[in-house]
């Protein structure tokens, strides 16, 4: 009966341990490593996009070309920006490190920039303007920018929602304690005429 | 984002005015119940602006929301069969929004937003698309889920936009683009997706209760299992394993049940004493083995959990 009574209570002591343990994974202990892989999740889909972009340029400003050469000035901004872009080797700690996460987002932002001039400058061109293969490029790059706003938009959320639990309590205890290499994160800065993608009216 | 930043202003504003009063009331009540008033007032005015803040986006009453009433009833229930129908086929959810506003948002920033929200096409494929209509701004997009932008393109949106649904809207022939659209977007959508049984969320968490069950079982056997009298050991597992799966399921009715049938497994095993062994396979027999979600019935509709990411394309008229 003693022994029965021990083993009962050995057995009762287990499952309050073992709910104790969920109890505290309940409680936020795993939200830094949690966030930390959305984090990363929406950071790639922000590169994604912005690869995507860079994909299309060259195909765009060759379509441009064939019917639009005098507007040279554009063009030349347009490869340049693309190939600054394409060039910049991102550090793998880009994301914690101020600097080349603003250069990243400037050469963007620039690229962002010399597009939408672009497609200023292309209204004057009606030719261009009733190209198959130019519509179809433009309805892209539309597409593009706005996935582009959304990835950066839920970029902006799941760092803001990290950096939050850092330097909260309970997280930042958590943090503190188990998690000593997690540093706050960069976030996008929105400037001015970034965040609009070129806005091209078809209808008139 | 913006909002939150609002809602930081007021309350450091609020506080900067209440410092000017600080002198008098700390003469009445003390500092520390001044402080605690002012912590309140600020949640409280964060948490009022929050709320406030928010999109407010239409009620999913089913797969044509005309909000705007833009369809007649017999068009709107047409329309209705024929996205059901496509449901059946292809297992894609697609809607049609009519709006009464934007609410000051672009057409692409309200439009992803909904969908999400809505969370319109399956879970697992993302494949859901809206075909969304905002007669006062005067703009139409189609929203395309992750799942489907390979196939409904921004190109083809574009197209089908341009010279399917604008010239009837230009005309003042509102249903006409509407069907036309929707006909088109079909169309280019056929064959995308074979309906596999989707496996519904009831289907789904049977299925981890069952696991649940399974587990806590084996591991009540170790802990409980020579217990006398049987009756307590098996009592202890039954509770621990409706406590176990409620606690993590969230199902009362799945947990009670499921402790129950433990604990009779746990009495009958004993019988046997040494023979006998685990069924594995006895119980859950019931498990059909994946049902259809309800969205597919045709009756209430409902989202299935599928997300977007600003695929598709736009216009105005």
């Amino acid at each position: 009966m003693n022994m029965t009574n021990k083993r009962f209570l050995f057995s009762l002591r287990l499952i309050i341990v073992v709910f104790a343990a969920l109890w505290i994974a309940g409680c936020g202990i795993n939200n830094v490593p949690t966030y930390d892989e959305q984090v990363k999740a929406s950071w790639s889909e922000v590169l994604n996009q912005y690869q995507r972009r860079a994909d299309l340029v060259p195909n765009l400003v060759n379509t441009v070309k064939g019917y639009a050469a005098q507007e040279k000035e554009v063009l030349t901004a347009v490869t340049e920006a693309r190939s600054k872009v394409a060039q910049t080797q991102l550090p793998p700690n880009i994301l914690t490190n101020k600097e080349a996460f603003r250069t990243f987002q400037e050469n963007q932002d620039q690229l962002t920039g010399a597009l939408s001039r672009l497609m200023v400058v292309v209204e004057r061109y009606p030719d261009l303007k009733s190209n198959q293969n130019f519509l179809a490029l433009q309805s892209q790059l539309e597409g593009t920018e706005n996935r582009i706003a959304v990835a950066r938009r839920d970029y902006i959320l799941a760092v803001q929602k990290y950096n939050t639990e850092l330097r909260t309590i309970p997280g930042r205890w958590w943090a503190a304690a188990l998690y000593p290499d997690a540093q706050v994160k960069e976030n996008f800065t929105a400037q001015a005429g970034a965040e609009t993608a070129p806005k091209v009216d078809f209808g008139k | 984002m913006f909002f939150t930043a609002i809602a930081l202003f007021i309350s450091t504003h609020l506080n900067l005015t209440s410092r000017g009063g600080e002198v008098k009331i700390n003469v009445a009540h003390g500092n520390r119940d001044h402080r605690l008033a002012r912590w309140a007032w600020t949640i409280t005015l964060c948490m009022v602006v929050n709320v406030a803040a928010a999109v407010d986006f239409p009620p999913l009453t089913g797969r044509v929301v005309d909000e705007a009433n833009l369809l007649s009833p017999g068009t709107r229930t047409q329309l209705t069969e024929r996205l059901a129908q496509h449901e059946r086929e292809t297992s894609n959810q697609v809607v049609i929004v009519t709006l009464k506003s934007l609410q000051g948002l672009p057409i692409e920033d309200y439009g992803y937003q909904l969908g999400r929200a809505w969370g319109i096409g399956q879970e697992k494929r993302n494949n859901g698309v809206l075909l969304i209509m905002a007669p006062v701004e005067r703009k139409v997009r189609i929203e395309v889920g992750y799942g489907l932008e390979g196939t409904l393109t921004d190109v083809q949106s574009h197209a089908i936009i341009q010279s399917v649904i604008l010239p009837r809207f230009k005309a003042g022939k509102f249903e006409a683009g509407i069907v036309d659209g929707t006909d088109a977007i079909l169309g280019t959508l056929a064959g995308t997706y074979t309906p596999e049984p989707v496996k519904s969320a009831s289907a789904g968490k049977l299925e981890s209760a069952i696991a649940l069950g399974f587990f806590s079982l084996v591991f009540g056997q170790f802990l409980v299992g020579r217990l006398r009298p049987q009756a307590l050991g098996a009592g202890l597992i039954g509770v621990g394993t409706a406590a176990l799966i409620w606690f993590l399921l969230g199902t009362l009715g799945l947990a009670l049940g499921m402790g129950f049938a433990a604990a009779i497994i746990q009495l009958l095993m004993n019988m046997g004493h040494g023979g006998g062994g685990y069924h594995s396979g006895g119980f859950g027999g019931g498990y059909s083995g994946g049902s259809w979600g309800d969205s597919g019935s045709g009756g209430d509709f409902t989202g299935g959990g599928g997300s977007f990411g600003g695929g598709g394309s736009s216009g105005d008229w």
